[in-house]
């Protein structure tokens, strides 16, 4: 059964892999999963790599473990609501309970949440051990709390540990087995209870007591994940805006040369060598370099561009600011001829000759749609675009447009075979960035 | 492992429950547990309150843009090395002159260990039980993570130059803790190797009981109202939200004041300064401000 667990988590885009069951099965080994909710979050964090990882682990898990599926864009609630699962555990919860049940469907929601996200920390905070644990052994038929001997809180620990060696099949065959006998006992008990060996410990014993037993609120979390898009993964490939820029910067940031190395201070050790009467003793110098020099051209004339512009210069001021300090941003209408505009209305202007001023270690970004009539591209235009890319080995443009009309836009393609081109998507801008280190600015 | 006791926090650290299960069953499988999470959501405190709680020798490596390996684990320092091995001759020198000798300290060249300089891991790999903590990775150059990932796979170090052996058995792992801000992503191999937890932001509750911590006594209209205030401004989703340690300033402000002139100080959104932190986001709350004269009452959200 868990051989399938990778499989069926990498196809919601997790890393999971054997090294996954191994550690898995070392917590186990260790006594770290004794119920749903312990599992919940031992494999959490081996599986979860990072933020954006939550959400599709969460829908991960409630699908392989819990048999609720939960589709794009549905809440958590409503898949609960919706699956077979909680049926099940809602006659069952029913059943159980001597008197009326009187719950709200959110309030049996929020019960059933509180069962599957229950952990064995909850349970040991909650009620302090004692009874129930020493009660919870499967093979006793559990009429006889005499067995009980004086020190509770150590045992506790020493049968948490027979839980250790069992596979996870074992552990959810004895959750069975324990549901089979609770379902011939009273209600209210002690046991792996609940939605088909889900829970343990449920709304029993230690409810009653008028303590809530979901103490830590996974299920609440579980809940907030699946409604907050900051849980789940951007698309790499979806063209900038507001949500991916983030992700479009962390990309970029690969175009800082960071260098700190430690050089022996040749000057410095021959003058303090000499004062010393010819006793040299090396003397180290670090050097730490970062390098980031930025040119980014923007196409921000015609409509074609106007929704872009914004997250454009968003994206490079969230760069300036953060770690870049020569960044220059300039202005042009569809292509360049022999001048590039200092503001966004275009009213002052340098020259591409004073551009091409500038040392040749600055990377430039082209940003634009390349789109135009072909006139526009005008022998000069083509020149001047050229020397650019001549002088700035480090070039590339970034295309707003929608790649699959790439090859259908004349000037795209024309403008393609001068500057190297890449879509305007943190992916893209990745791959540009990697194509802008692959090469190098001497010669 | 000896320390696999569960830590639930101090009367100083709230530690949330998920974190402190997260960093239990790190320490129990012996692996590095890697944490991120906003600013100001406690990621370095933790090791710091639990070695404190605990009795435990802590060791910190703070993570610059310049660090290696060598400054973590151990280096061999070649600069004194020489410095001392020319004294010898030097000293030979002046003896023949009948001139006293130079000290090298109790160094000697002879003992290649005296030059080794030990770095936090290679200490905190000596001594059983200790914590570990390696603070803000992300800042690291980009081979550094992988460097170590060869340090953490193994449970021992071997010393440059000396081959003096640093080894520590699985019971007496030091429970290593990384805190990450994000700033560059982390290799995968690297991450497989660590246990992950993210911090949430604190929700509301939980914040008034951390706020409770930090400044108790403080009043409970006062606390409710600025974080009223607190929450508001992080769902504007300004450029850089403010985080725990920004409210906790501001309610330090606000502590010396008599609750009522602070609720309406709070209201009036005085010392926001305090919260806010760039320019553009000043800007966009004063805007705020012009277009909803309600945003000082908590009837807001």
């Amino acid at each position: 059964m868990l051989s399938s667990l990778p499989s069926s988590f990498r196809k919601h885009g997790l890393q999971a892999d054997v090294r996954t069951l191994l550690i898995l099965r070392k917590a186990m080994q260790k006594g770290l999963v004794k119920t749903l909710g312990d599992l919940h979050n031992a494999l959490k964090g081996i599986v979860v790599k990072e933020p954006a990882d939550i959400g599709p682990f969460t829908k991960a898990y409630y699908e392989y473990f819990l048999h609720v599926p939960i589709a794009p864009g549905q809440t958590l609630e409503d898949a609960i609501l919706r699956s077979e699962t909680f049926q099940k555990w809602k006659t069952q919860y029913i059943d159980e309970a001597d008197k009326e049940v009187d719950l709200s469907e959110e309030e049996l929601v929020n019960t059933f949440l509180d069962q599957v996200h229950l952990t064995s920390y909850d349970i040991k905070e909650v009620i302090d051990g004692k009874e129930i644990w020493d009660k919870d052994n499967p093979d006793l038929e559990d009429e006889d709390p005499q067995e009980i001997d004086g020190q509770p809180a150590e045992r506790v620990l020493d049968k948490m540990a027979d839980y250790s060696d069992l596979t996870l099949e074992e552990l959810l065959e004895r959750m069975e087995k324990v549901k089979d006998q609770q379902r011939t006992n009273h209600s209210g008990g002690s046991h792996w209870i609940g939605t088909g060996g889900i829970s343990p410990y449920g709304h029993g014993g230690a409810a009653k007591n008028g303590i809530r037993v979901g103490g830590q609120g996974g299920g609440r979390m579980a809940r907030k994940v699946i409604g907050d898009k900051n849980y789940f993964p951007i698309d790499r490939d979806a063209i900038l805006n507001d949500n991916n820029v983030d992700a479009a910067l962390a990309s970029i940031k690969g175009v800082i040369e960071e260098s700190a190395i430690e050089k022996l201070d040749v000057p410095h050790t021959i003058k303090s060598g000499l004062k010393r009467g010819g006793l040299f003793i090396p003397e180290l110098t670090s050097e730490k370099n970062e390098e980031l020099k930025i040119i980014v051209l923007i196409d921000n004339g015609g409509y074609s561009m106007a929704p872009y512009v914004r997250t454009v210069q968003q994206l490079f001021r969230k760069m300036k600011t953060r770690f870049a300090h020569d960044l220059e941003v300039y202005y042009f209408h569809n292509t360049i001829y022999d001048r590039v505009w200092i503001d966004e209305r275009r009213s002052t202007y340098i020259t591409v000759e004073k551009l091409l001023m500038h040392s040749k270690d600055y990377r430039v970004f082209f940003i634009g749609d390349s789109a135009m009539a072909p006139y526009e591209l005008s022998a000069l235009s083509i020149r001047n675009i050229q020397a650019i890319v001549k002088k700035f080995k480090k070039s590339v443009w970034l295309n707003p447009e929608p790649l699959k009309y790439w090859p259908g836009t004349y000037t795209i393609q024309a403008m393609k075979q001068i500057v190297p081109m890449f879509p305007l998507t943190p992916h893209g801008i990745e791959r540009a960035v990697r194509e802008m280190n692959s090469k190098s600015t001497e010669g | 492992m000896a320390e696999t006791k569960h830590w639930t926090g101090s009367d100083k650290y709230l530690c949330d429950p998920e974190l402190a299960q997260a960093f239990h069953m790190a320490r129990t499988l012996g692996m590095p547990l890697l944490i991120e999470g906003e600013p100001g959501t406690g990621k370095t405190e933790l090791p710091i309150h639990y070695a404190k709680d605990r009795g435990l020798p802590l060791e910190v490596y703070p993570v610059g843009s310049k660090s290696n390996v060598e400054q973590f684990v151990a280096r061999f320092d070649h600069v004194k090395y020489l410095r001392d091995s020319q004294i010898e001759i030097l000293n030979a020198q002046r003896e023949e002159k009948g001139l006293a000798a130079r000290s090298t300290s109790d160094r000697n060249p002879e003992n290649l260990k005296d030059y080794v300089v030990k770095g936090p891991a290679a200490i905190a790999y000596s001594k059983p039980n200790s914590v570990l903590l390696i603070d803000e990775i992300d800042k690291a150059p980009r081979e550094f993570p992988n460097d170590l990932l060869y340090a953490l796979s193994h449970r021992k170090f071997i010393m440059p130059e000396s081959g003096e052996v640093i080894e520590a058995s699985e019971e007496d792992m030091p429970a290593i803790v990384i805190t990450s801000n994000r700033e560059q992503e982390l290799p995968t191999a690297f991450k497989g190797r660590c246990i992950y937890h993210y911090i949430h932001f604190p929700e509301k509750d939980v914040m008034e009981k951390i706020v409770e911590k930090h400044h108790p006594g403080l009043n409970e209209k006062v606390v409710k109202v600025a974080l009223d205030v607190f929450y508001h401004l992080r769902r504007l989703g300004l450029e850089r939200s403010p985080t725990t340690r920004e409210i906790l300033n501001w309610l330090k402000y606000m502590s010396d004041i008599a609750p009522k002139t602070a609720i309406e100080k709070i209201e009036g959104l005085e010392g926001i300064g305090a919260l806010i932190k760039t320019q553009t986001d000043m800007e966009r709350v004063n805007r705020m401000i012009g277009a909803d004269n309600n945003l000082g009452s908590p009837s807001w959200n």
